[in-house]
């Protein structure tokens, strides 16, 4: 049982002297051991990536929020311009819910000084062919009259009557017809430069 | 047998016409006895609103006038005018029916054809006038001989020899209208209105109207102008040449006026500024339109504008209140209009002097009435305003005949029926164009005023704003 030890080591070691052409051998390199340190700067160097990642995600995200929010304020202020108000039968006077209307426009044409507007006011296909158009002029102008005197400028208001000729609905009925007496608003500058409300 | 005379084209077209002519005919005495008929039903509330307007009658009050029976003996036709007889005496006989001047007689007995008049015959079948007609080629055209012939008398009355241009001629059928206009002049001495069109408004599929034109007779549809956009108010010049209305085409509205046969178009330079410039009329010198400017400005209302000259807009009358629609008296001394100065929604017609003035009422203003009268159009014969409205604040919409003679305030109601709008009046002072409005839609009328007969000329369309054209001259 020795002597088979010894054997072997004799032969590991003949071995040992043919490979190594009998130099010494160089000291060998220093174990991969585990580096405390350099592992905990790893690991916040990786934290602090995902969480400047995720910071600016949430940033970004909150930027696209008020983006959309702002946007989508622009598109109401826009949609609130454009909505059009009805008139009573052979009437061009502002009644209440118009006026509503209307006011929620002034707030906005405050903030958007670029904003200009044409007035298109509209008939019943009632009374006279030529009458209406008289009639939608006069209702686009007490439409200006009422904007205006909110103390914005008259030039920002250009005024145009289609009379009875152009029907938001098609028909010969009283619902048709109230629909159709109506003021409708075409924003012809300052598209871009629409403004909501400041409160 | 009767097959073997319509194999021809033309005759085809003249039995067809005939045919329509027909069934137009009856529908014409279904309106007149349904005229008769709503006259009676209407009379109490008519008799209120003369309570409520003392001096205001309203009422459809026709007088009795006599219409002798005319007849036409088939026409005749030689050197190729064979292939046209048919058709002209179908264009003829039609005019004439449509004149309302005579009880023209159909169902005629087989046989008739010839040159020779059995006046013993057609005084039997009751005609008091007969019209003979022979149509000879000539080559370019044909030569239109006619005669009226006085039966009761046993001759003739009158003859005239007209030239006809080739039936392929785009004038063939007023040339024809022409003719007919004479018959009805040498049986009455009053002018005619069958050689005459009428330009009116007609929506389309894509929201916009454009102006067409038809002939009096309700033939020949054709548009006018092409613009995809919106037109309202087209109106003749007094020499039937160049036609104006209002166009929104380029984005307000503005007035031009277009050239029918040269094809040029000018706009009337907005010499106003702002506002909407709408409802253009000719003076009757056609070198002067009048029209209105609508906007919030001191001075809008009635403008005249000299386009011989291409200047000089004068400012006629308005304010603060509204004033347009005007229209010329046929002497060009007065202007009818409509405005609103006494309330937005009860317009008036006034009429006051040419050059601006003091002004009077032709409609039967009541404070407080809820009347509402508009779009007046002054008769050719001078004396009668036509416009339309309603008594009170919920009546539909008839048409009414101011006679200015009995100071304006005496009104016809012409029409019973539906609401109705937008009178112009034909060339012979007689009969009126407006729009009705019925139950089954939309369309172009014609009414009688003397006997109160209303015919359909257009249906089933949005029509607008039709005007009459002067009588057509040879072009």
């Amino acid at each position: 049982m020795i002597l088979r030890r010894f054997f072997v080591t004799v032969f590991a070691a003949t071995l040992l002297v043919g490979a190594c052409g009998g130099d010494p051998p160089p000291p060998p390199p220093p174990p991969p051991g585990p580096d405390m340190d350099s592992l905990q700067r790893y690991n916040d160097s990786v934290a602090a990536a995902a969480e400047e990642a995720r910071r600016r995600a949430e940033e970004e995200a909150a930027a696209r929020r008020a983006e959309e929010a702002r946007q989508r304020a622009i598109r109401e202020a826009r949609e609130t311009l454009m909505e059009m108000v009805n008139f009573a039968y052979d009437e061009s006077e502002i009644e209440a819910e118009a006026a509503g209307i209307l006011r929620a426009k002034v707030a906005i044409l405050r903030a958007s000084p670029q904003v200009q507007l044409r007035i298109e006011g509209h008939a019943d296909e009632r009374g006279s062919t030529e009458y209406n158009l008289a009639l939608g002029n006069r209702r686009a102008e007490s439409v200006r009259q009422f904007l205006t005197g909110f103390g914005l400028a008259e030039n920002r208001f250009a005024i145009v009557s289609f009379g009875e000729s152009r029907p938001m609905v098609q028909a010969s009925n009283e619902q048709a017809w109230a629909q159709n007496r109506r003021a409708e608003f075409v924003i012809t500058a300052g598209m871009n430069a629409i403004n909501p409300p400041s409160n | 047998m009767v097959n073997g005379t319509t194999m021809t084209i033309s005759t085809t077209v003249g039995e067809v016409n005939l045919e329509k002519t027909t069934v137009r005919r009856r529908a014409g005495w279904l309106a007149a006895a349904v005229v008769v008929m709503a006259g009676g039903v209407v009379a109490p509330g008519h008799l209120t609103a003369q309570d409520e307007l003392p001096g205001v009658e309203l009422g459809l009050v026709y007088a009795n006038s006599y219409r002798p029976a005319l007849a036409l003996q088939p026409f005749s036709g030689s050197f190729g005018g064979e292939a046209v007889a048919s058709q002209v005496e179908a264009i003829v006989g039609r005019d004439l029916r449509y004149s309302d001047r005579f009880e023209v007689l159909d169902s005629l007995p087989a046989g008739l054809v010839g040159s020779e008049v059995d006046y013993s015959l057609w005084d039997r079948l009751g005609a008091v006038w007969l019209v003979t007609g022979e149509v000879e080629g000539t080559g370019d055209g044909y030569v239109l001989v006619l005669e009226l012939h006085d039966v009761v008398y046993g001759e003739v009355r009158e003859r005239g020899r007209f030239r006809l241009p080739n039936s392929l001629d785009s004038d063939f059928r007023m040339s024809v209208h022409r003719t007919s206009d004479e018959v009805v002049t040498w049986a009455t001495g009053d002018p005619g209105m069958a050689a005459s069109r009428i330009v009116f408004t007609m929506g389309n599929s894509q929201g916009g109207k454009e102006v067409y034109a038809i002939d009096s007779d309700g033939e020949n549809l054709r548009q006018v102008t092409d613009y995809g956009d919106l037109v309202e108010s087209p109106t003749w010049s007094p020499d039937a040449r160049r036609v104006a209305f209002t166009s929104w085409k380029s984005g307000v509205p503005r007035i031009y006026e277009t050239d029918l046969y040269g094809g040029n178009e000018r706009m009337l330079p907005a010499a106003r500024g702002d506002g909407d410039y709408i409802s253009p009329t000719y003076h009757p010198d056609g070198n002067v339109l009048a029209f209105s400017v609508l906007g919030s400005n001191a001075q809008s209302g009635i403008f005249t504008y000299d386009l011989e000259r291409d200047c000089c807009l004068s400012y006629l009358s308005g304010g603060p209140w509204y004033d347009l629609s005007p229209t010329y008296s046929p002497d060009g001394r007065w202007l009818a209009f409509n405005t609103l100065r006494f309330g937005t929604a009860v317009p008036q017609v006034m009429m006051m002097p040419a050059e601006g003035g003091s002004a009077e009422t032709l409609s039967p203003y009541e404070y407080g009435s809820g009347g509402f009268y508009a779009a007046p159009d002054w008769s050719p014969t001078g004396d009668l305003v036509a416009f339309h409205g309603r008594i009170d604040r919920r009546g539909r919409y008839h048409i009414l005949v101011a006679n200015l003679e009995d100071g304006g305030r005496v009104l016809r109601q012409l029409t019973s029926e539906g609401n109705n709008e937008a009178p112009s009046w034909a060339p012979d002072g007689r009969h009126l164009v407006f729009v009705g409005e019925r139950r089954w839609g939309h369309g172009l009328m014609v009414v009688d005023i003397a006997t109160g007969n209303v015919r359909s000329l257009l249906s089933g369309q949005r029509v607008g704003l039709p005007d009459w054209s002067p009588a057509l001259p040879p072009t």
